[in-house]
């Protein structure tokens, strides 16, 4: 007969006792496709049963395995409702994204794929179905920048990753400037300074004193009233002053990065020049379809032009600028389920909403994006390497001594997990 | 469009409201309407007005002391920035004060790693940061001795004790030594020849030694000590001196217990004609003082009063305290670390002085003051044995215990003296209260102090 819903809880006394009620491994929830054996209580008399071993731990076992299933199934409707739209069949999709909410309630969101596939729901829900036609006003341009600068350094602080961009690429403008006099950094992407207070510190006490500092911070305009990088810069200039280093600080406001041309950097003669830019290049790729130069080439140029001691170059290991739409919609899955995993990994499972809000901005962007509109056009290491190859600047390795920091510092803070690998130079993590 | 913004503050005076240095996590824009924090709020060594010179070893020091404060916060990003500048900045092969630092460094990783910020002591991490508990050197006898003789950090205390041993122990046919000492009878050869050649002939030399294996600091031998003993033994019978060797095994741990008690079972069949001798020589600083807990008897008392209080019930003749003139009993790690980093500047100044960069023994000498600082700041409880006090508290120990200074005489400071004429100009000696003390640069090092019952 068969045993529906309820789990006896009593062990027998020995094994086939048959006065004994037996323990029974639960039913399985019923799947739409039906591929499970079901399980039916043989009659005691003729089913010599061990007694089982700790219940509640085989019940965790098939709960886990339920979750994976579910989340695998949940990853095949995303990639299904993924490849409708790439064939155009907005039924099919509007039909496999609605069994995609449906498995999203089946899985839990405190797994990784559980709030990943959150996400990339959301970001189809969008694509499919666009908001309304008369969208509401935009934010105050003040907003969504103060907006941005909060979730960046929630995800600043989450997870190891800006971390380790912002220590590697100082011990790599260390090393290239030892020696010189006058330091210039020119920063494509200032936010709140949160890479050069430990760069000042350590060049106050490098052995032979600190060089004359420059800092060039190139960010978005302010709204009237507000002088946001100016702001930041007073305070990296107390910051300096505090110890014996001689600096000052520009502010460049830009849109774009290719709206600054060289004369605006106003690099000056016998000055080492380091250049640093943490995810933003990708922003300047073209549409692979595209035809028409790319801003990314005018800008390398520019870095190319001021003849830098070292450019350093942050960026995402992934290929998210793929023309069809399937691919770059399952590599950006994978790489930001890695993502979110590793943020669960660094803060021990508590969630930072903000840093994941950071996230799920790329991530729409990847998913409903497309012409011009798409800015989030991550491109991998080998074709980094080649682009600025062709603008004529090298590869400088980063030294042993950087690799070693960066382990023993990610190491530390960053849980299991996260690996600091060399390839060719440069430091992925 | 496009604006320009320019900012170049001249450099003017360092005004006492240094914001980045005020605190972790301080925010900075209390009063706007969106407080934009400074993330990590970098603080600086200057942050803490100083009016004098700001060098670089106060800045390492600063640098250091708010790491410490960052690892205890478990504030991960503000530990891993300070980390990286201190890496950069202080180089484990550098001079004097980056080599300092670069210990403080790996104590301070070795710390971290063991709390709550800390996620995972990879591979990676060990490797990178090299523990010091790694290159512990185990030595040879001779090795040892040699070892020793490099500095008067230990000489010092050997010679002002071997002094005051000499004189208390005049007349006494028979002279049992009883050794507490992390350096492995190293005092005794010398002992030995000096009991050799008394006026009135050589006494019986009863040694009984106290091995700690388990939670000594180093240096570390590479032999038994039965082996050791039996040398010993040898080298004073080719000085006619008879000589009996005894191991107790026994842990600081518990005060000595098992040490102290044999030594109560010879007492009893004491006539009249042996001096006892109680040489402790720096393993007293590992027995648990008031801030590791207490041993509830009538009252509670700590294990290390527990222990001077046992030895005075021993009646002994003498015994001679020779530790480091330093305190590091502070509770909080920010407190030791400055401490250590006030002391052990000492070690690593005067290194130069007397082994070559890159030398074997240089490697083993400041593996060992590796050792401490890693035991002073990233070891709690039972494992940190490193538990120094100084000359003043311990002679208030003394006192309480019922016992009274013996000072040293002429005779022994004259030997200090000349032992020290062997080494680096910059070591000295004087004379506070009735104790020796040993200073280098004139900064206290070492002092040795000799007591009887009182």
């Amino acid at each position: 007969m068969a045993m529906g819903g309820a789990f006896p809880f009593q062990w027998p006394a020995e094994p086939a006792d048959p006065g004994l009620d037996v323990a029974l491994p639960p039913l399985p929830t019923a799947v739409p496709d039906a591929g499970m054996a079901s399980y039916y209580a043989a009659d005691a008399a003729t089913v010599p049963m061990a007694p089982p071993p700790d219940f509640a731990a085989a019940l965790a076992a098939m709960r886990r395995e339920e979750e994976e299933a579910a989340g695998i199934r949940l990853v095949h409707l995303l990639m299904s409702c993924a490849g409708a739209v790439e064939a155009g069949d907005h039924a099919a999709a509007s039909a496999c994204l609605a069994d995609a909410h449906a498995a999203l309630a089946a899985v839990s969101p405190a797994s990784g794929i559980g709030r990943v596939a959150v996400h990339f729901t959301a970001a189809l829900s969008r694509r499919l179905f666009p908001p309304t036609p008369s969208p509401p006003p935009p934010p105050a341009a003040g907003d969504v920048v103060a907006d941005h600068a909060f979730l960046y350094h929630h995800f600043y602080e989450a997870g190891p990753y800006l971390k380790f961009a912002h220590f590697t690429a100082n011990q790599a403008i260390l090393e290239a400037v030892q020696g010189c006099k006058h330091v210039h950094i020119i920063d494509f992407n200032l936010m709140q300074g949160l890479q050069w207070p430990a760069l000042i510190q350590a060049l106050a006490l490098r052995p032979g004193g600190p060089p004359f500092l420059r800092l060039t911070g190139i960010g978005p305009p302010s709204p009237p009233g507000r002088d946001d990088l100016r702001d930041v810069g007073v305070r990296l200039a107390d910051l300096a002053r505090s110890v014996r280093v001689h600096f000052s600080f520009r502010g460049v406001a830009a849109n774009r990065l290719d709206e600054v041309r060289p004369w605006m950097l106003q690099v000056s003669q016998g000055e080492a020049v380091a250049v640093n830019s943490v995810l933003q290049l990708h922003r300047l790729v073209a549409d692979p379809t595209a035809a028409d130069a790319a801003p990314i080439d005018a800008v390398l140029d520019c870095v190319s032009s001021m003849r830098p001691r070292v450019f350093t170059v942050v960026e995402q290991e992934a290929d998210h600028n793929k023309p069809g739409f399937l691919d770059r919609f399952t590599e950006a899955l994978f790489y930001y389920s890695a993502v979110f995993d590793s943020l669960d990994a660094a803060s021990g499972g508590a969630v930072d909403a903000a840093a994941e809000a950071y996230l799920e901005r790329e991530i729409c962007d990847i998913v409903c994006a497309e012409g011009a509109e798409r800015r989030e056009r991550h491109e991998p290491l080998r074709r980094w390497r080649d682009r600025l190859g062709r603008a004529g600047l090298a590869g400088v390795p980063l030294g042993v001594n950087a690799l070693r920091q960066a382990r023993m510092l990610v190491g530390l803070f960053s849980g299991e997990g996260h690996c600091v690998e060399e390839a060719d130079g440069c430091l992925t993590l | 469009m496009m604006q320009f913004t320019h900012t170049a503050p001249p450099p003017s005076p360092l005004h006492p409201n240094g914001h980045g240095g005020l605190g972790l996590g301080l925010f900075l824009d209390a009063g706007a309407p969106r407080a934009r924090p400074w993330p990590g709020s970098f603080p600086t060594p200057a942050s803490k007005i100083s009016l004098g010179n700001l060098n670089s070893t106060s800045c390492m020091e600063q640098l250091l002391v708010h790491c410490a404060n960052a690892i205890e916060a478990n504030d991960a990003t503000l530990t891993q920035q300070i980390l990286w500048v201190l890496n950069n900045i202080a180089p484990p092969d550098g001079d004097s004060n980056q080599r300092l630092t670069a210990a403080f460094l790996c104590a301070l990783v070795a710390r971290a790693s063991r709390t709550g910020a800390c996620k995972a002591v990879t591979a990676a991490v060990a490797a990178a940061v090299e523990s010091a508990a790694l290159h512990v050197h185990r030595f040879t006898a001779v090795e040892l001795a040699s070892f020793v003789d490099l500095t008067p950090w230990h000489r010092f205390g050997y010679t002002a004790a071997n002094a005051a041993i000499l004189e208390a122990v005049e007349g006494f046919p028979v002279v049992h030594v009883v050794e507490l000492g992390t350096t492995h009878c190293m005092q005794i050869p010398t002992l030995i020849d000096m009991l050799a050649s008394r006026a009135e002939g050589p006494p019986i030399l009863r040694l009984t030694v106290a091995d700690v294996a388990s939670n000594a600091p180093p240096p570390a031998l590479d032999m038994s000590y039965e082996e050791l003993g039996a040398k010993l033994i040898n080298f004073a019978r080719s000085r006619n001196v008879t000589m009996d060797f005894r191991v107790v095994t026994t842990t600081p741990a518990d005060a000595f217990t098992s040490l102290v008690d044999q030594l109560r079972v010879q007492q009893l069949v004491l006539d009249g004609s042996e001096a006892l001798v109680v040489n402790c020589h720096m393993l007293l600083h590992t027995v648990p003082d008031e801030t590791a807990g207490s041993v509830n008897l009538a009252q509670p008392v700590s294990l290390r009063t527990m222990l001077l209080k046992s030895l005075r019930t021993l009646d002994p003749n003498l015994v001679v305290v020779v530790e480091e003139d330093a305190d590091f009993t502070a509770g909080d790690v920010v407190g030791r670390l400055r401490a250590a980093f006030n002391f052990l500047w000492i070690p690593y100044d005067a290194v130069d002085t007397f082994l070559p960069k890159g030398s074997e023994q240089r490697r083993w000498y400041e593996a060992e003051i590796g050792w401490k600082v890693e035991n002073v700041l990233a070891q709690e409880g039972v494992e940190r044995v490193e538990r120094q006090e100084d000359r003043g508290r311990w002679g208030q120990r003394m006192r309480s215990a019922g016992f009274r200074a013996v000072a040293f005489g002429e005779e022994a400071a004259g030997e200090v003296k000349a032992m020290l004429n062997e080494h680096a100009a910059g070591w000295g000696m004087k004379r506070e209260d009735d104790d020796l003390v040993l200073t280098w640069k004139g900064h206290n090092v070492v002092f040795a102090s000799a007591w009887a019952p009182s």
